[in-house]
């Protein structure tokens, strides 16, 4: 039995597949202790039988958030131990005369600098002081620290300083984690903050991994999503925790894409909306990946999907502005006292807005399982609509187009922005608002085509079910392209990939599902951003053309170098295959409808009808306007889009004349 | 046409995306440490007349000068589709001759350009008297290139004589190309958003909405102003010198408030001087505008509607506000921090709890040049040193940041060494050294380097011999300190100077903290 488990949420989702049964289960997070609703969840399913589990966790991400990692030291050159506090040395919010940044979870009294330099060469200046190292060690067991994050400088080019105090403290229990193994790139502070936020969530990460292998069967496996959307085993995972943070959301990225693949659409924007935030990615044929990202304010550089968040989602609270500008968000009225429909909040929200326009079907509402009080609502949308000069229903409208251009502006950071055209793309809507907001959003980006997956409120739970095991590694080399041939490259590949295949092999892959991606990160001479290329033959060019894809022109006359190796090695498992649907007519059953009532589009109420989504067929073609409603979510399919049902239930709407207004 | 709040809210979106997007355009591929790695630069959409609608939160120095390049290039110059302004003259709509800034007009369906786009970058090196082009200098003619509004680019192409020109006149010629491009391309990604949204909207509602923007950050800003108490504030403090004589000299403002509106008077303040920290009054402007825009607390885009209820009065030939040809490459940098500094000491007096006390003061510029004995090419580096931030009524001021008129990033140890003849041999918080009080100021920075090549270095600071202020009985943060550190001897120097170093040489820097509060 092969189960994806996912906790981030109020619910911990499982996903399972036994032989051709596929099933799903949902139990509440224990949000104290989340290793019990996985346990639960798992006996309940599997009865004592053998597992293969793949788990998205967020233990690594909360211990961040909430500042309750280990008792972590760092030990650094003597003269740059404040590096981690310095930063960058700019302040994020440049407006604020009393900007205060979080103090750093290493206070200075747990930070170490020896003597001791290594070169850019890699060579070595100064050695390493031994007799220093050791009085080190002995104060870190005096002060009972309990991870300890080491870097030097340029210990990439030239590791045999942290090696050395790995020899000379690993002996005294100090558990230890080498800047060199965590992130083999330049730039000190981004590798120091990587390796010391590496050390203080491993800790934590091992003793929730220890116990749910000790609760686990013997011969049961157990995989944990990262977040550049491969799992690892759970042995690795303990000691490169800061590879698992993000998990959740790279589950979600890996399900759409999979899906996707399986309907026929390489090429998605997935689009997750949830109650307080929206989260939006690009897939162009594989999952985008950025290499570095700020949790909690600290830079953590990872490969990791590349995930990016805008604070507007179905709970966000309308306002005005002492301006009188109208805003949602980013404050949320969340579950509790969650929107005016859900009965006792008192501030207008996305969801009430979607309501009063008749787009939410408060009947059908999580089946129906929670009342919606649509009777709270005009009160207070003709008080706030009288106020400036609108009708309500203008105002409704009003505020779901100030949160479809947050989730807009999203969308083009990730595809405009980094030279990608929406309109050679799919919206791959999931989330409980999101079937509410596609259309529209997919209007205004004038993207031709909205996917709106079976079973969207699980599809983090079955990306982890479907993700390749998967192993990243850099080092960053520094050469000028003069400097090099295409075979002396190949060789410096030669090491890391020996490294990337023995570690498959150690994570249960066979030889033939082995797959060893090569790249390079290339910049002009003289540039600081790096653009990654795949690497053959023609790797130039590739780079040449990358710059022009992304910033618009390229430079053959200048020098190129290559800052670094990097390479991604994948063991392909065998993935679970869906069952096609036999195509029905195009006529959906006359049990799929259940309603008609008026809603409002582009300010016209019109007739509309309601149908259920799990009663309809393959190949069934619905034409808006027509609200589908499902558990826990609802769909709108707008006058101006139609849709069908494909083979694996997915619902494919189009928008007419190509999105185009 | 009304105002509908929600269009309000979608436009400042947009115009704010717009500059964004132009920036991150230019920080990816430029090739100058100070724009790639210190993001020394702001991109920023005008409308018609160069009044300004939205910058992106870049750097607050060009806050109130960008407008005013735009509007000297629309008096110089008939903009046609495709053509592109570059200038640089702080005496037409510049700051700094490092500051290079190109300006593109956006055209709709009419025959005058409908909108404008500028970004502006600081340049290592534009030639002068020392590389880095940030000299000890006496006069404007010695600190560089000066470059009037001309088309550097005409109808999409870039005019090659001029480019050659400008290319002969700086060090690092290959770097300044890469960079011309990349400002280049942010004005086209400007242009090109800019015109899609007129396209989506239309030229009368998307220019309505520009105008509305104003309109509402002015609304914004009097309502600040409107809640200090009307009175007459005044400030006095001092530079340290202008790098040539060791004369301190001082800087003053009169503050009057009344109801929604502030009248800044800088006319006590001392003539201009022989040294380079003169300052044009688009910066005198810039750090007034810093001040105010801060003071809102509310989200707001920072354009022309913030500057229309202030009007600040100088008097021609001062410090702040030099007269051709004074020597000005100091006065962005360092005298831009003084005026915060009286400013916002002026408006402490009616605004207790709100205005902290003074910051490190000074940006600490440092420019190292010489030949990189690794590859006998030439080299112009440039960085500055953040340092302690004033303490306030709330909270301890923050250590080892960039303050006021900057925040621009450090270069990382790794990248400067591979790129220079450097080895960095020290990069601290220094401790202590923030002002004492009830809140206590923030700590400055210790950054050492040694010199693998001989270089000339030239140190631009200030808080040498006057401390930054504590507030309501805090103690002022500590001076800082410029160590030569030779082979047998250890050299004390000023604020500011020009030395050569040799190999083993080391440069040591320790910036002030801020004031303490109480």
């Amino acid at each position: 039995m092969i189960i994806g488990v996912d906790t981030g949420g109020t619910f911990t989702d499982f996903v399972y597949k036994e032989g051709e049964t596929w099933g799903v289960y949902k139990v509440l997070s224990t949000p104290s202790n989340p290793a019990e609703a996985v346990l639960n969840g798992l006996n309940y399913l599997a009865h004592g039988r053998k597992k293969q589990i793949i788990h998205g966790s967020t233990v690594a991400t909360n211990a961040i958030l909430e500042r309750n990692g280990a008792k972590t030291a760092l030990i650094t050159n003597k003269g740059f131990e404040d590096i981690i506090e310095i930063g960058r040395q700019n302040r994020t919010r440049l407006y604020d005369l009393s900007f205060r940044k979080a103090p750093h979870i290493i206070p200075s009294d747990l930070r170490f600098g020896l003597p001791g330099r290594i070169l850019q060469t890699g060579e070595e200046l100064i050695p390493l002081d031994i007799r220093k190292t050791e009085t080190v060690g002995e104060r870190l067991k005096d002060l009972d620290v309990e991870s300890v994050a080491v870097c030097f400088l340029f210990s990439y080019v030239n590791p045999s300083h942290e090696q050395k105090i790995r020899e000379l403290l690993a002996p005294l229990g100090l558990q230890l984690s080498l800047s060199h193994e965590v992130l083999a790139e330049f730039r000190e502070f981004e590798r120091t903050s990587t390796t010391v936020i590496n050390a203080y969530v491993s800790p934590k990460m091992q003793r929730y991994i220890g116990h749910l292998i000790e609760e686990l069967g013997r011969k049961d496996s157990l995989g944990i999503m990262q977040s550049n959307g491969g799992s690892i085993s759970a042995e690795t995972a303990m000691n490169e925790s800061v590879k698992t943070i993000l998990s959740g959301p790279a589950g979600g990225a890996v399900g759409a894409y999979e899906i996707g693949k399986m309907a026929g659409y390489s090429k998605l924007i997935t689009f997750d909306m949830g109650g307080t935030s929206t989260d939006v990615s690009l897939i162009d044929g594989n999952l985008s990946l950025a290499f570095e990202t700020h949790i909690s304010g600290y830079p953590v550089k990872v490969p990791m999907i590349d995930i990016h968040t805008v604070g507007a989602g179905g709970g966000s609270m309308v306002s005005f502005d002492e301006g009188g500008a109208l805003k949602v968000g980013p404050e949320s009225a969340g579950a509790n006292p969650g929107p005016i429909c859900y009965g006792k909040g008192d501030r207008i929200t996305v969801t009430d807005a979607n309501l009063y326009l008749g787009r939410l079907i408060p009947e059908h509402f999580l089946g129906g399982g929670m009342a919606l009080t649509e009777k709270r609502l005009p009160l207070y949308f003709e008080n706030m609509a009288q106020k400036i000069g609108l009708s309500p229903q203008e105002l409704a409208q009003g505020i779901l187009d100030v949160a479809n251009t947050a989730m807009e502006r999203a969308i083009r950071v990730i595809s405009i922005e980094r030279g990608y055209d929406p309109r050679e793309f799919t919206l791959f809507s999931f989330g409980g608002a999101g079937g509410m907001h596609a259309a529209f959003l997919a209007r205004l980006l004038n993207i031709p085509t909205v996917l709106l997956p079976s079973n969207p409120g699980i599809l983090s739970a079955m990306g982890m079910l479907m993700a390749d095991v998967i192993k990243d590694y850099s080092l960053t080399i520094m050469k000028k392209q003069e400097n090099v041939t295409f075979q002396l490259l190949s060789e410096g590949f030669e090491e890391i990939e020996t490294k990337g295949q023995e570690d498959l092999r150690a994570e249960g892959i066979p030889d033939r599902g082995i797959m060893l991606e090569r790249y390079l990160d290339m910049r002009y001479h003289g540039q600081s951003y790096e653009i990654i290329v795949p690497f053959n033959e023609n790797y130039v060019e590739h780079f040449h053309a990358g710059h022009e894809k992304t910033y618009g022109y390229r430079n053959p006359d200048k020098p190129v170098e290559i800052v670094n190796i990097r390479l991604r090695a994948r063991g392909v498992p065998e993935k679970p295959r869906f069952q096609k649907h036999k195509k029905m007519g195009d006529e959906p059953p006359s049990e799929a409808f259940i309603g008609e009532k008026p809603v409002v589009f582009d300010q016209r109420r019109m007739p509309t009808k309601i149908m259920a989504r799990h009663k309809l067929n393959s190949g069934n073609r619905i034409h808006g306007p027509a609200v589908l409603v499902e558990y826990s979510s609802t769909i709108v399919i707008p006058p101006f889009a139609g849709a069908f049902v494909d083979e694996y239930g997915n619902i494919i709407m189009d928008l007419k004349d190509g999105g185009e207004r | 046409m009304t105002v509908n709040p929600i269009l309000m809210e979608v436009f400042k979106n947009r115009f704010a995306s717009i500059s964004e997007e132009m920036g991150v355009t230019l920080i990816r591929t430029a090739f100058s440490p100070n724009i790639k790695e210190r993001r020394d630069l702001s991109c920023a959409v005008f409308d018609h007349t160069g009044a300004m609608i939205a910058q992106a939160a870049h750097i607050p120095v060009h806050l109130g000068s960008m407008p005013l390049s735009v509007k000297a290039a629309i008096e110089s110059v008939t903009l046609q589709k495709g053509d592109m302004v570059i200038l640089n003259d702080p005496f037409k709509g510049g700051t700094h001759l490092p500051d290079i800034t190109l300006v593109a007009p956006v055209f709709a369906n009419e025959p005058a350009p409908a909108f404008f786009v500028a970004n502006r970058a600081h340049h290592a090196d534009v030639g002068g008297m020392t590389s880095g082009s940030m000299p000890l200098s006496t006069s404007i003619f010695q600190e560089g290139l000066i470059i009037p509004p001309l088309k550097l680019v005409e109808k999409g192409n870039i005019d090659k004589k001029l480019m050659d020109f400008l290319l002969n006149n700086v060090r690092t010629p290959m770097e300044r190309e890469g960079d011309f491009a990349s400002q280049i391309m942010a004005n086209i990604t400007g242009v090109r958003r800019t015109r899609e949204l007129i396209e989506k909207y239309g030229l009368e509602t998307v220019r309505f909405y520009a105008g509305s923007l104003m309109d509402y950050a002015e609304r914004l800003t009097r309502k600040t102003i409107r809640e200090i108490p009307d009175g007459i504030y005044d400030f006095e403090d001092v530079m340290d010198d202008d790098g040539i004589s060791d004369d301190r000299i001082k800087i003053r403002v009169k503050i009057v408030v009344q109801g929604d509106e502030v009248t800044l008077d800088f006319s006590g303040c001392d003539a201009q001087v022989r040294g380079s920290i003169n300052a044009v009054y688009a910066i005198t402007l810039s750090a007034v505008l810093y001040v105010f825009r801060s003071l809102v607390l509310a989200d707001i885009p920072t354009n022309a509607g913030c500057l229309r209820p202030l009007t600040v009065l100088t008097q021609k030939g001062t410090i702040v506000d030099a007269r051709f040809p004074a020597a000005v490459s100091g006065g962005n940098v360092e005298l831009s921090q003084r005026i915060v500094d009286v400013v916002l000491g002026a408006l402490s007096k009616a605004l207790p709890h709100t205005i902290p006390a003074a910051a490190q003061g000074t940006m600490n510029n440092v420019t190292i040049g010489g030949m990189d004995f690794r590859n006998q090419k030439p080299f112009a580096y440039y960085e500055t040193i953040g340092g302690g931030m004033g303490a306030s009524s709330e909270c301890h001021g923050e250590s080892a940041v960039h303050s006021h008129m900057t925040n621009t990033l450090n270069t990382p140890v790794e990248a400067l060494e591979y790129s220079y003849p450097f080895l960095v041999t020290e990069y601290s918080i220094r401790r202590g050294t923030g002002g004492q009080g009830l809140h206590r100021g923030g700590d400055g920075i210790v950054r050492e380097i040694e010199l693998l090549s001989e270089v000339d270095v030239t140190v631009l600071s200030e808080r040498r011999k006057t401390p930054p202020y504590g507030l309501f009985g805090g103690a002022p943060g500590a001076v800082g300190k410029n160590v030569l550190i030779r082979k047998n001897r250890v050299e004390k120097k000023g604020s500011k100077f020009s030395a050569p170093l040799k190999k083993g040489d080391r440069l040591r820097i320790e910036t002030p903290g801020g004031g303490g509060w109480g």
